[in-house]
C-alpha cells in the first residue's frame, strides 16, 4: 500500500537524507507509543488480577491470567458472539444507508439549483445543533408507535433517510471541490442528474465516501445511547451495551472481562479502518487520473 | 407533546378499562400474561433473578416475565423514557431515592391491598415495610435491607498503631486516630479515611445522632448552618492533621467501588453501604472490615437505619398487577427465590428468610449479614420523608463539601451556604 | 443570509451562463433536486422536525416526563438568565473547552495529516496508530485510564518528577486544571479530523504541483499558493463541525465525575447540565429550554462562520 502511494504522488516524494530519515521514523514511534498506551495498558489490563487494577500505572501485570478473556466471552447469559454479530450487522446496514441517504441530499445541495436551497440547506445544518437528549422522548415515543422499540429499526432507518446531516455537510463540502466542468459537460450530452451523480460524482468522490463509511461504521460501533433506549432485549444487545453489563457501579463489577471484551470490540473496527483506508488511496488513483 | 401523551395515556387507559369490563375483573389476561421486568445490576445479580424467573415459571406456568437490565447510570434514562413513553415495564426495581419521585408521579401502583393476601411480607417488621412506603401509601417491596456503613483495612490501622474504627466510640476519638495514622502512616500519599464530608448519608447519620435530622416531617431542612459549620469544620480538622485524604484525593471518587479512595490504595477506610462489601471486598487485596459510624458522643444514638438497598415496585399502567404481586412475594417470603436471590441485593428483609439463608452463605456475605444483625437493635426510625426536589440535594452538598476541601470558602461559610443551597433546592418546584 | 459560501460569485456564474431556462427547465431543474433531497425530506419531516418542535414546545412547560406538561411561558427562560448559577458555571465550562480544544485539535489534526501525506515509510501504519485513540471514543477504559494518567500519583506525574523533579498535584480532580484533562483528552483523539484533512489533501490534483514545480515554487509556496487555498472547504468543515460537537460534549465529564461536574462544577458541560436536569432532576422543560439557548449560540457561531466563509473559503465551482 505504502508502494501505491509513492507511485501515485511522484513530485511528493522528498529525497529526504538518511539522518533525515531516522529522525522523522524516530519521532513518528515516539508519537506511536503516546498513541498506543491506552491500547497496550487496556490489554495488560484484561490479563492481570482485578485487584490491581486501579492502584497501578504500570503496563506489566504481576501475573498473567486469561480468564478476563473466557468470562467475558461467556460469562453474560448470551455469548459475546451475539452481540458482535448483532452490532456488525446494525453497523453495516447503517453505514450503507447513510451513504447512500446523504449522499443523495449531498449531491442536490452541491450541485443543483432549486428554489429553497439555502433555506433547506439552513434546516439541515440546523438539526446538527440541538443536543440529542431533549429530543430523545418524542422520538421514542415516535418509534414506539410505529411499533419499532425493541427492534434494531430505530438505530437503522433513520440512517436511509440521512438524519445525520454531518454527512450530508461533509459531502457537500467535497462535492464542491469536484471541478464544475466536468458535469457540465456531461449535461450537454445529455446526461440526466441522477446520472451526473452516478457515473461522475460518486466514482470522483470515492475518498470522502471511504471517510463517510469509516466514520459511520465506527461511530454507530461505538454509540450506546441509542442501543440503550431502543434494544431492550439482551438477545438484541449490541457490544457497548454488553461491555456496559459487566460494570455496576453499585455492586460488583468484573473489570477485567470488561478490558478484555474491550479490546475484542476493537478488532472489528479497526479491521474496517485498514479496509476502508485502501479506499482512501485507491481514491488518489482516481482523482488523479481525472484531468 | 401534551395532546400526544394525553391522547396515548386516554387510548391505554381506555384499552385497559375495556378489556377489564369485557373479561370482568383484574385476571384480564391469565391465559397468557406477560410482564416485563427492569432492573440495574452486575451479570451476577441477571443471572440469580433469571434463575429465578426460571424457577417461578414451574410455579406458574402461565406467565412469562421478560428481564431486562442495565447498569446503574443507564438505568435511569431507560426507565425514565419507558415510562415517558408509557411502555413501563410491569416490575420496577427501585432506589430508595427515586422512589419518591417515581411514586408521587404516579407511575407505580399502591400495593397495600395485597398485604396478607398475596404479598405475605409481615414478618418483614414495620420499619423494613415502611421504608417502602411514600406519602403512607406501600409502593416497592424491600429487596434486601442495607445502612450506612464503614468499611476499613484492618491489619494497615493495626500497622499504625491506630485503633481501628470499629473500636472507637465517638467521632472525636475516630479524628483522633486517624491522625494518629497520619503520623504513623506506612507510605506516603495513604490516609487514615476517605472524606465524607460530601457524602450524604454520612451528614445525615451525624445529624441524626444529635436529635436532627436532614429534613423535618414537614419538609423543611432539619439542622441549622451553624450544625453543618461543625460538620465541614471536623472534616476540614481531619484534612488538616493528614488523617484524612486531600481534597483532590477526594475529588477522584465517582461515587462507587472502583474509584473510592480505599479501592484506588489511598486510603485505609471507606464510607459506603453495606451491601457494597461484597463488591469492595473484590477490588481490594486486603481483607476488609464493616463497622458502624463513630458517635457524637459515647451514649447517643447510633444514627443508623435500615433502608432498602433496593425495592421492588409495579408499574402502574401494568396489566397485571396481581402477577407481578405473586412473584416479588415468591422473591422475598418463599425459601426458594430468596436462597437464588442470596444477598447479592442485600441481607432479605424478613427475618425468618434471613435465618434460613444465613446458614448458606460465604464468610464475606455473612459478615454482611452479621452486620446488619449487629446494628439492628440500636437502630433508629426511618427519616421524615424528603420533600419534593430534595433528590438534587446530594449534588449539593457534594459541591460545597469540595469548595471547603480545596479552602475556596471557610466551613461556616460552608454551613450556611449549604442550608441556602439547600433550601433553594427544595423550593423549587 | 447567504449560507452559501462563495455562493455570490456562484451565482454571478450562472448569471453568465447561456439562457436556456424557461419554466419547464425550472420546473425540471426543482423535480430532480427534490427527489434527491426526498429521503432527507421524508426524515426531517418524520423523524427530525415533530421531536424538534415538541422539544421547542416543552421548554414553555413545567414537565417531569411522567405527568402531562404544564405551560408556564417563559419562566425557564427567565429563570436561565436571571437566577442560575449552575447555568452561569456550565457556560463557563464549555466556552473554555471549545476555546482550547477546537483550535488545538484542528492544527493538531491538520499538522499530522500535512506530514503523512507526504509519503512517508509505513504511512498505513502510522496513520491506523494514530487514529486508534479516536477508536476508543469515550469508553469506560477511557475513563478508567485517564484518572491512571493525570491523577496524584499518575504517569504524568512520575514524569514531571523523574524529569524536572516538580511534584504535580491530581490534575484531573482539581478544580483549577480538571478542564484542561478533558482538552487533552479532545486534543488527543484528533482522528476524524486529520482523516477528513487528508481525504481534502488527496482531492488536490497533482498536476497543480506538477505545474508549480515547473514554475520553479518551493515547497512552501506551493503549500501557501496550493494546498492551503483548495483545502479551505475542508479546513471551514472541520472548524464548523468540531465547534459545534465541542459546544455538544457530553461523554467526556463522565470520565472525571461520573456525571456529576466536579470538583465544584468545574467540569460541568452544557449539555451534561441539561442531561442532569432532564433525566436527573425530573426537569424536562428545563432541559429542553436549555436545550434551545445552546441551538441559538451555535446557530449565532455557524452564522458567524459562514458569513467569514466568503471572504477565506475557496471553491472550485
Amino acid at each position: 500500500m505504502t508502494d501505491a502511494v509513492t507511485a501515485s504522488r511522484p513530485g511528493q516524494m522528498p529525497q529526504r537524507s538518511p539522518l533525515k530519515s531516522v529522525l522523522l521514523h524516530a519521532a513518528l514511534i515516539a508519537a506511536s507509543f503516546a498513541m498506543l498506551y491506552p491500547i497496550l495498558w487496556m490489554l495488560s489490563g484484561s490479563l492481570r488480577p482485578q485487584d490491581e487494577l486501579f492502584g497501578s500505572t504500570s503496563l506489566i501485570p504481576s501475573s498473567l491470567d486469561l480468564g478476563g478473556y473466557i468470562r467475558g466471552w461467556t460469562g453474560l447469559q448470551v455469548s459475546f458472539g451475539r452481540f458482535f454479530w448483532n452490532s456488525f450487522v446494525i453497523s453495516v446496514l447503517a453505514t450503507v444507508g447513510n451513504v447512500m441517504g446523504c449522499s443523495l441530499a449531498a449531491f442536490a445541495f452541491a450541485r443543483l439549483r432549486f428554489g429553497g436551497r439555502n433555506f433547506w440547506f439552513a434546516l439541515m445544518l440546523g438539526t446538527l445543533m440541538l443536543p440529542y437528549h431533549v429530543v430523545l422522548i418524542p422520538q421514542y415515543i415516535l418509534f414506539l408507535e410505529l411499533g419499532w422499540v425493541n427492534t434494531p429499526l430505530p438505530l437503522i432507518v433513520p440512517k436511509y433517510l440521512a438524519t445525520d446531516a454531518f454527512f450530508i455537510f461533509l459531502m457537500v463540502q467535497f462535492f464542491r471541490g469536484i471541478p464544475r466542468e466536468l458535469d457540465e459537460a456531461a449535461v450537454m450530452d445529455g446526461c440526466s442528474p441522477f446520472r451526473i451523480y452516478w457515473k461522475i460524482m460518486l466514482p470522483l468522490s470515492l475518498p470522502v465516501l471511504a471517510t463517510a463509511a469509516i466514520f459511520s461504521f465506527i461511530w454507530t460501533w461505538d454509540d450506546f445511547f441509542g442501543p440503550l433506549i431502543y434494544l431492550n432485549d439482551i438477545n438484541t444487545y449490541t457490544v457497548q451495551l454488553g461491555l456496559r453489563s459487566f460494570v455496576d457501579s453499585t455492586g460488583s463489577s468484573d473489570w477485567t472481562a470488561l478490558f478484555a471484551m474491550s479490546n475484542l470490540s476493537l478488532v472489528p473496527v479497526f479491521l474496517f479502518f485498514l479496509f476502508f483506508q485502501r479506499l482512501l488511496i485507491e481514491g488518489i488513483a482516481t482523482t488523479g487520473m481525472k484531468r | 407533546m401534551s395532546v400526544m401523551l394525553q391522547r396515548r395515556a386516554v387510548l391505554t387507559a381506555g384499552l385497559a378499562a375495556f378489556s377489564l369490563a369485557a373479561l370482568g375483573g383484574g385476571r384480564a389476561f391469565a391465559q397468557a400474561i406477560r410482564l416485563r421486568m427492569l432492573w440495574w445490576g452486575s451479570q451476577e445479580r441477571a443471572d440469580r433473578t433469571n434463575k429465578a424467573i426460571e424457577a417461578y415459571k414451574k410455579i406458574k406456568p402461565d406467565l412469562t416475565i421478560a428481564g431486562e437490565f442495565a447498569g446503574w447510570s443507564d438505568y435511569w434514562p431507560r426507565l425514565a423514557t419507558q415510562v415517558a413513553g408509557r411502555n413501563a415495564p410491569d416490575l420496577i426495581q427501585m432506589d430508595y431515592r427515586y422512589i419518591f419521585e417515581y411514586a408521587r408521579r404516579g407511575a407505580l401502583a399502591p400495593l397495600d391491598d395485597y398485604l396478607g393476601k398475596g404479598l405475605n411480607i409481615a414478618d418483614f417488621g414495620t420499619m423494613n415495610i415502611d421504608s417502602g412506603r411514600v406519602d403512607g401509601k406501600l409502593y416497592g417491596i424491600n429487596l434486601g435491607v442495607n445502612s450506612s456503613a464503614l468499611m476499613f483495612d484492618g491489619a494497615a490501622w493495626e500497622k499504625t498503631g491506630a485503633t481501628p474504627p470499629s473500636q472507637v466510640k465517638t467521632w472525636e476519638e475516630f479524628a483522633e486516630n486517624t491522625a494518629k495514622f497520619g503520623t504513623n502512616k506506612p507510605k506516603p500519599g495513604y490516609y487514615a479515611t476517605a472524606d465524607a464530608s460530601g457524602l450524604e448519608p454520612a451528614l445525615e447519620c451525624w445529624l441524626r445522632q444529635q436529635g436532627k435530622s436532614l429534613y423535618t416531617p414537614d419538609g423543611k431542612i432539619g439542622y441549622d448552618a451553624a450544625d453543618a459549620g461543625k460538620w465541614f469544620a471536623m472534616w476540614a480538622k481531619m484534612r488538616e492533621s493528614g488523617g484524612c485524604v486531600p481534597a483532590d484525593i477526594q475529588a477522584l471518587d465517582q461515587l462507587n467501588i472502583e474509584t473510592n479512595a480505599l479501592t484506588t490504595g489511598k486510603a485505609a477506610t471507606a464510607f459506603a453501604h453495606s451491601n457494597q462489601f461484597v463488591g469492595y471486598q473484590a477490588l481490594n487485596k486486603a481483607k476488609l472490615s464493616l463497622a458502624a459510624y463513630p458517635r457524637i458522643s459515647a451514649d447517643s444514638v447510633s444514627g443508623h437505619y435500615l433502608k432498602p438497598s433496593m425495592l421492588l415496585s409495579v408499574a402502574k399502567d401494568s396489566k397485571g398487577i396481581a402477577d407481578a404481586v405473586g412473584f416479588i412475594d415468591f422473591l422475598v417470603a418463599t425459601p426458594e427465590g430468596v436462597d437464588i436471590l442470596g444477598v447479592e441485593r442485600g441481607v432479605p428483609a424478613s427475618s425468618s428468610m434471613r435465618d434460613q439463608l444465613a446458614t448458606k452463605l460465604d464468610g464475606v456475605s455473612k459478615s454482611m449479614v452479621q452486620f446488619i444483625a449487629d446494628i439492628t437493635p440500636g437502630v433508629g426510625d426511618l427519616p421524615p420523608a424528603p420533600p419534593p426536589g430534595a433528590g438534587e440535594f446530594a449534588f449539593v452538598l457534594k459541591r460545597i463539601a469540595e469548595e471547603v476541601a480545596f479552602k475556596r470558602i471557610t466551613p461556616e461559610e460552608g454551613g450556611s451556604r449549604l442550608v441556602q443551597d439547600a433550601d433553594n433546592v427544595i423550593k423549587r418546584k | 443570509m447567504t449560507l452559501y459560501a462563495g455562493s455570490i460569485a456562484e451565482e454571478r456564474r450562472a448569471a453568465s451562463l447561456p439562457k436556456r431556462t424557461g419554466l419547464k427547465r425550472i420546473f425540471d431543474r426543482n423535480i430532480h433536486a427534490y427527489l434527491f433531497l426526498l429521503p432527507w425530506l421524508i426524515g426531517f419531516f418524520g423523524l427530525t422536525l415533530g421531536p424538534a418542535l415538541v422539544s421547542l414546545y416543552l421548554s414553555f412547560t413545567n414537565y417531569d416526563l411522567l405527568q402531562s406538561p404544564d405551560w408556564v411561558g417563559a419562566a425557564n427562560y427567565v429563570r436561565i438568565a436571571t437566577s442560575d448559577p449552575k447555568f452561569a458555571a456550565a457556560m463557563q465550562v464549555t466556552f473554555t473547552y471549545v476555546l482550547l480544544s477546537v483550535p488545538l485539535k484542528l492544527a493538531f489534526a491538520l499538522l499530522v495529516a500535512l506530514a503523512f501525506n507526504r509519503g512517508i515509510k509505513g504511512l498505513t501504519l502510522y496513520r491506523a496508530i494514530f487514529y486508534l485513540p479516536s477508536l476508543l471514543g469515550s469508553s469506560v477504559a477511557i475513563a478508567v485510564l485517564w484518572r491512571q494518567l493525570f491523577a496524584s500519583d499518575g504517569l504524568i506525574n512520575m514524569l514531571l518528577w523523574r524529569a524536572f523533579g516538580y511534584e504535580g498535584p491530581s490534575w484531573i480532580s482539581n478544580p483549577d486544571y480538571s478542564i484542561y484533562t478533558l482538552v487533552i483528552l479532545s486534543v488527543w483523539q484528533f482522528g476524524s479530523p486529520m482523516i477528513i484533512f487528508l481525504a481534502g489533501l488527496r482531492q488536490i490534483p497533482q498536476d497543480m504541483y506538477e505545474a508549480a514545480e515547473i514554475d520553479g515554487a518551493g515547497k512552501l509556496r506551493q503549500f501557501l499558493r496550493i494546498t492551503l487555498p483548495l483545502l479551505t472547504p475542508v479546513i471551514f468543515f472541520n472548524a464548523v463541525i468540531q465547534t459545534i460537537d465541542a459546544f455538544k460534549a457530553f461523554t467526556p465529564a463522565f470520565i472525571i465525575s461520573e456525571g456529576t461536574g466536579g470538583p465544584i462544577n468545574s467540569t460541568l458541560f452544557y449539555t451534561l447540565y441539561l442531561y442532569q436536569e432532564a433525566f436527573g432532576f425530573f426537569r424536562m422543560g428545563y432541559a429542553s429550554a436549555l436545550a434551545w439557548i445552546l441551538v441559538i449560540i451555535i446557530s449565532l457561531f455557524t452564522a458567524f462562520s459562514f458569513l467569514s466563509a466568503k471572504y477565506w473559503v475557496h471553491y472550485d465551482d
